[in-house]
């Protein structure tokens, strides 16, 4: 695939703050057609993702995104930060139901820098709000980053 | 009420063969430009083998590697279409890389019932699936937490 999107730069140890906020990150707007998407490819096929009909049938008036859709953006968030092969951990928990046209803001905060098991790692949290600042999800992160001059 | 004697219980093991295009497509429908998980001359070219797999690409292991898990949940007791998704927790113990072969074992390590708000009963059931490689290497603790309503 031929791509103008430029790697994220590396990021060191060194560069990172407690308290240091992640770059935001606004998605487009959840559409239908991204929810077939996401289905076919992460293969989650349950239909109230999917099929209007079966949202209403639920009492959840019409479809949901899937949570992982979700976790996927805040994967995104926290991949453009540390790279793809950093991360250590990372956890969340669903808060409330995506639907069509919602606006995912993505965020997040380093509440921590520590070493373990030879690594200078970095600790933080994310989470992702629509666009009425209802959270969709929140959860928190381990990193393990270079140190420069060292490796 | 949640059968709990069912906890402790693995369901059989499946492989799954991570493929290049899969987290291309899984990242063109998050969105995900990062040239990194698109071409792999850009993944070499940046050092890395292979492509390798997003923060998420683990729910294509479980849900392409795993074709039977709707069916194992079935087999314990769980009404499928009741399933909201509460909780998912990565543990990332070494990269994974397009061309890797995984072997996932899932197991049932929690599940109680609880009454919610109001007076309905529901079951949280918490899984987890540790993958390992094709080199025997443990590479990934995925943990996950299912509300049954």
């Amino acid at each position: 695939m031929t791509t103008e999107a430029k790697l994220p730069t590396k990021r060191y140890f060194e560069d990172v703050q407690v308290g240091d906020e992640i770059p935001r990150l606004v998605k487009a707007p959840v559409t239908h057609l991204q929810l077939v998407r996401y289905a076919g490819a992460s293969g989650d096929f349950n239909p109230l993702h999917t099929d209007p009909k079966i949202g209403e049938m639920l009492g959840i008036g019409g479809i949901i995104a899937h949570g992982m859709l979700i976790m996927g953006f805040l994967g995104q968030l926290l991949s453009d930060y540390v790279g793809p092969t950093a991360l250590r951990k990372f956890g969340v928990r669903f808060k409330s139901m995506t639907r069509l046209d919602d606006v995912i803001t993505c965020s997040g905060t380093i509440t921590e820098k520590y070493e373990a098991d030879g690594e200078a790692r970095i600790a933080g949290k994310v989470q992702a709000v629509d666009q009425n600042g209802d959270v969709k999800a929140s959860g928190t992160f381990v990193a393990a980053l270079p140190k420069r001059g060292g490796e | 009420m949640f059968d709990q004697s069912k906890i402790g219980q693995s369901f059989p093991p499946f492989t799954y063969q991570v493929e290049r295009s899969k987290i291309h497509e899984l990242n063109l429908a998050i969105g995900d430009e990062n040239p990194l998980y698109h071409s792999k001359e850009a993944a070499q070219a940046a050092g890395y083998p292979d492509v390798p797999a997003s923060p998420t690409t683990p729910t294509t292991f479980q849900f392409w590697g795993n074709t039977d898990f709707v069916k194992h949940l079935v087999a314990i007791g769980v009404n499928v279409m009741r399933i909201i998704h509460g909780e998912e927790e990565y543990e990332y113990l070494a990269p994974v890389y397009a061309g890797d072969v995984l072997t996932g074992v899932t197991t049932l390590v929690d599940g109680k019932s609880r009454q919610s708000k109001d007076g309905s009963s529901m079951d949280i059931l918490t899984l987890e699936t540790r993958y390992t490689n094709q080199s025997g290497q443990e590479v990934l603790k995925a943990r996950q937490v299912l509300i049954v309503r």
